[in-house]
Formats: structure tokens, C-alpha cells, sequence
């Protein structure tokens, strides 16, 4: 575990929320995620996955303890230095949270919008991440028309599409079949190549287990970190297949995995 | 800035359907009272010109009918020596006659009544004469000769006048308020009907003025909309009550009329309520934003 501020990317000490007047969600949580590494967050239904993640998007705010994010505390970060800290992070939502009165492509666009890129250059990019993640034909449904999975799909285009540095799935793969799962968590991955330090919260333990890499696993409020090492060496080196590689035979690589320099 | 594309959900909400006939009421009084400002002021103005450059000299009739005629034209002398007058006129029997017959009735048009002699004078462009002195040196002369430079007439006309004006200035000030209320309560309402919308912004990353830009752009949007309306209900307001005002006397009321500086004043009323309506917009979404996380 490296204790270089700038090479940390999500550090808790000893933090605890709790909603309300109601008993601790999360109790002395610490840890610290370095640049670059993968984790799938696990525990129970209710054990308190979404509220961590939560905490790190900056939707809440802890009860106690310390949250740095990009090597800043969050607590004495002035208000409006926070919309350029939350650009940097990709946040695949449990329950999507698309905007239902704009179409996918506008939905996808947004964060875009958003951090001011230009038209033309919105244009492109979002067509074809729609398209990787088999919306072609949606472009302009509403998200109301659109199936659960097709609408977390339109969700993790949106999370992925500003290649942002933190990459937060609550559940991503839970509406899809488990070969749609594959092909989004190779996304991930692949991402996660070029530098993105990714968390992914699932109950998926066979994908998991699959992929092979550490686990943040969070019981009754409390967290540990399993598997393997926290640090970059958890990052698969790119020229040797990852730990998923296994999943698949070789002519399927191919269209299974995102070629991402072209989709950004 | 009308096509700009929303990413909240805006024309579906009350905001939408409330504020456009609300600022086009507010627009359509706002232009009424600015109207009757400006026909007041031009109208003073001129009255307060053609006032101050003439006086007018009225001779009581004598005792003895005969001798009016020598007490005009004592009067008369005088006047013709005076540098400061530019020209003068004595007021013709049957313009008299003219001038008293809304008050006494045809009855004026019968000889019997005596009736004074009046004398227009027009004074030169800039030059002041004192009327009280002139009166006491044309009376000392001729008795029962007077000396009128309408002063009071006019003292109490401008404190009418102000008076309106005032009136008029505290319906504009009143409309300001009642807009500026209006939209505060209207956009606080769409911050409540679209927080969810709002906070999935916040959390992509937009910063408090992204979303408070697309309130006050609406805003505007809104406002222009209903300010126009309103613009289209007062003109023929405006131009039913002008029609009006020719109708009756012109002897007795000025000419009342709008000049095209004051038309163009008037048309760009919308643009101003509405701009009140957006900087009203924008600093309310910032404010309620700014308690947010
Ligand atoms: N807004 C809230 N107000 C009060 N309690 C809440 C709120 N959100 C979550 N909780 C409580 O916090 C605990 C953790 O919830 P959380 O949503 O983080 O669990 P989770 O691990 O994401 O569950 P799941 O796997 O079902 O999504 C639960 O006991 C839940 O009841
Ligand atoms: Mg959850």
C-alpha cells in the first residue's frame, strides 16, 4: 500500500456513516486505493455497498472519520472546487439515474455537455460507445422505453464516456445476461488499462471469482480488503491476457473487447 | 439563445405555464403607467415652454363702453416699447366668444355681456419680463388692467403632474417587486419539481450556474413570451385611450401623443421585465444550490 498522496486516489480513515439518528452503517472504515487498481466491492444486500460508494462520489457526507479524493480532503475542499472533482469520476448508478426526458444519446452526453467539449466532437464518441454497448439502435429512445438492461447499458456509457480517473459501478452488470456482463466488465478493464482505478460493487461472486481481482469486502458496517494486494500489481500487464482472458477462446477476444482507443 | 437545449425537464412544469401570463400582465400595467409617465412629462414640458414665453395682458371693460377702446390702446403703447416682446395680438371678439362659450353657453354669443379685453403677448426667445412690475405700471395707467403670467396655473398643473408621476413611478417600482416575487417563487417550485434531475447534474459534475443557466435562460425565454403578449394587449390599449382623448375638447387638453422615442421606451419594456425575470431566476437557483452538497 503506497502512502504517496498523489499516487492515492480514494483514501478513508476511520470513517463511519450513519443515516440520521440510525445505527452505523459503515464503522471505521479505512483504506486506501492506489492509481490504477481494480477492486469489486462485495457483501450482503444491505450491508452497506452503495453507501460507501456514495461517500466516494460525494453524495453524502461521513459522520466521522476522513475522505481524501485525488490526494484532497474532502471536508475543507471549497463547494465549488467539487464539480471538477466529481468530472473525474464515472459513476455507473444501482439504479441508473438516467435523465428520463432526454434520449440516451443526450443522456450519454451530458457529462460531456457538461465539461464543455465541443459538438462536434460529442458527436462521434458517443455514437460509437452506444454503439460498442449494442444501443446502436436507441440512440434516441428515452430512457422509459428502454429495457433494465438496455438502461444500465446507457448508464455505463455515461459513467465511462469522459474516461474519468475513478470509475464507480454500483451493480453494473445486474440487469444483463452474463455475456452482455462479460463484454461491460471488459470495458472495465480495459479502461482500467489505461489508468482508470476502478470499483465495481456486485453480488456477482461467479464474475468475481472470474476475474480475479482483490475484493473489498464490507460485513455488518465493517470493511476488509481480500485477494491479493491493493497495489498496481493487481493490474494484469496488457501484453499477457488478464485474469478474465481465460473466459474466453481467442476469436472471441476480439469483439468482446473494446478496442478504446478508437471509442474515445 | 431560445433553441439552447434543456437538460431539465422545464416546459413541463408549472413554472412554464404560470409565468408567461403573469409577466404579461405585469408588462401590459408596466406599459400603461409608462405611458401615462411619458404622455405627462411631454405634455408638461410643452405646456411649460408656451407658458413661459407669453403673458397675457386682460383690460377690464369700463363703466363707459366707449372709452375700452382708448384704454386698449394705452395699453397697447405701452407694450410696443417694450424690447423683451416679440409680438402681440389683442384677442378678437369672436375668439373670445369662443374661448367662453364652454363655460357660459351660447348665452356668451349676446353683445350685452361686458366682456374684458384680452391681449396675447408673446415674449422674444429668452427674454424675461417681470410680470408683477409690468401689471402695476399698466394699471397705474389704465385701471383696472392686469397682468397674467400664468404662474400659478402652472405651479399647481406641475404639482399635479409630479403627483401622477409619482403614482405612476411607485406602479412601476410595485410591478418590479410582484415580477421579481413571481419568478423567485416560480423557479423555487422547478428546483422542487426537478431536484432529481438536478442532483444526477450535480453529480456528473455541473457546476451550480450550469443548472442556474438553464433556469434564467428560461426564464427569459418565458418572459420575452409573455411580455410580448402583454406589448400586444397595451398597444391597442394605448391606442383606444389616445383616440379617446382627441375626441374631447382640444381647447381644453393639450395634444396628447407618443413619439416614436417613446414608443421605442415602451417596446423595450418586455426586455427589461424579462431580464428582471432572469437575473431574478439565476440568483434564486444559486442561492437554494448553494445549500445543497
Ligand atoms: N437514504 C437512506 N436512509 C436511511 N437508511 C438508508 C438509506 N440508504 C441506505 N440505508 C441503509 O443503509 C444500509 C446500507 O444500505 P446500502 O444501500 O448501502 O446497501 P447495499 O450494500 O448497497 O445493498 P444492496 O446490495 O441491496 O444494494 C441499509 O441497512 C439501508 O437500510
Ligand atoms: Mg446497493
Amino acid at each position: 500500500m503506497t502512502t504517496d498522496d498523489s499516487e492515492t486516489i480514494v483514501r478513508f480513515e476511520n470513517v463511519g456513516l450513519r443515516y440520521g439518528l440510525g445505527p452505523e452503517v459503515l464503522q471505521d472504515v479505512t483504506f486506501s486505493l492506489a492509481a490504477g487498481s481494480f477492486h469489486f466491492l462485495v457483501g450482503d444486500s444491505g450491508a452497506g455497498k452503495s453507501s460507501l460508494l456514495k461517500l466516494i462520489y460525494l453524495a453524502l457526507k461521513p459522520s466521522r472519520g476522513l475522505i481524501s479524493l485525488f490526494g484532497r480532503d474532502i471536508a475543507t475542499t471549497p463547494r465549488r472546487e467539487l464539480p471538477a472533482m466529481r468530472r473525474r469520476v464515472g459513476v455507473v448508478f444501482q439504479e441508473f439515474r438516467l435523465l428520463n426526458h432526454l434520449s440516451a444519446f443526450d443522456n450519454v452526453a451530458l457529462p460531456l455537455r457538461i465539461a464543455g467539449v465541443r459538438k462536434s466532437d460529442i458527436q462521434k464518441h458517443v455514437v460509437e460507445l452506444l454503439s460498442w454497448v449494442g444501443l446502436k439502435d436507441h440512440l434516441d429512445a428515452r430512457p422509459p422505453t428502454l429495457s433494465g438492461g438496455q438502461q444500465q447499458r446507457v448508464s455505463i456509457a455515461r459513467a465511462v464516456i469522459s474516461r474519468p480517473k475513478l470509475l464507480l459501478a454500483d451493480e453494473p452488470t445486474g440487469n444483463v445476461d452474463d455475456r452482455m456482463a462479460m463484454r461491460l466488465l471488459h470495458l472495465f478493464e480495459e479502461l482500467n488499462k489505461l489508468g482508470t482505478t476502478v470499483i465495481i460493487a456486485t453480488h456477482n461472486s461467479h464474475l468475481v471469482e472470474k476475474m480475479g481481482f482483490p475484493k473489498m469486502h464490507l460485513d455488518e458496517g465493517w470493511m476488509e480488503i481480500v485477494g491479493a494486494d491493493t497495489d498496481r500489481a493487481s493490474v494484469p500487464p496488457a501484453s499477457e491476457p488478464g485474469p478474465g482472458g481465460g473466459l474466453f477462446d481467442d476469436g472471441e477476444e476480439d469483439e468482446i473487447r473494446p478496442d478504446l482507443e478508437k471509442l474515445f | 439563445m431560445f433553441a439552447r437545449r434543456s437538460d431539465l425537464p422545464l416546459d413541463k412544469d408549472a413554472l412554464s405555464r404560470f409565468l408567461p401570463w403573469l409577466i404579461a400582465f405585469m408588462v401590459f400595467l408596466a406599459i400603461l403607467a409608462m405611458a401615462g409617465m411619458l404622455v405627462l412629462n411631454a405634455t408638461a414640458s410643452r405646456w411649460d415652454q408656451g407658458i413661459r414665453s407669453t403673458l397675457t395682458v386682460q383690460i377690464m371693460p369700463a363703466e363707459d363702453p366707449a372709452k375700452d377702446d382708448e384704454r386698449l390702446q394705452a395699453v397697447l403703447s405701452v407694450l410696443a416699447q417694450l424690447p423683451e416682446i416679440d409680438r402681440y395680438e389683442t384677442l378678437t371678439d369672436d375668439r373670445l366668444m369662443k374661448l367662453l362659450e364652454p363655460w357660459l353657453g351660447p348665452a356668451a354669443g349676446s353683445r350685452d355681456l361686458p366682456l374684458p379685453r384680452l391681449v396675447d403677448v408673446e415674449l422674444k426667445t429668452g427674454a424675461v419680463l417681470n410680470a408683477e412690475v409690468l401689471s402695476r405700471q399698466l394699471a397705474a395707467l389704465v385701471p383696472g388692467t392686469s397682468v397674467d403670467d400664468h404662474r400659478i396655473w402652472l405651479k399647481r398643473l406641475v404639482r399635479l403632474i409630479q403627483t401622477v408621476e409619482g403614482l405612476a413611478t411607485l406602479v412601476l417600482a410595485f410591478i418590479a417587486l410582484a415580477t421579481v416575487g413571481t419568478v423567485v417563487f416560480t423557479t423555487r417550485t422547478g428546483l422542487d419539481i426537478h431536484r432529481e434531475a438536478i442532483e444526477i447534474l450535480h453529480l456528473i459534475g455541473a457546476q451550480d450556474s450550469y443548472v442556474a443557466g438553464q433556469f434564467a435562460s428560461r426564464a427569459f425565454s418565458l418572459g420575452l413570451k409573455g411580455g410580448f403578449f402583454g406589448l400586444l394587449l397595451a398597444v391597442p390599449t394605448l391606442l383606444g385611450i389616445g383616440y379617446l382623448a382627441q375626441q374631447m375638447d382640444s381647447n381644453l387638453l393639450p395634444e396628447i401623443t407618443l413619439g416614436p422615442v417613446h414608443w421605442s421606451v415602451l417596446a423595450g419594456l418586455p426586455l427589461v421585465v424579462s431580464l428582471i425575470a432572469m437575473v431574478t431566476a439565476r440568483i434564486t437557483v444559486m442561492k437554494t444550490l448553494s445549500r445543497m452538497l
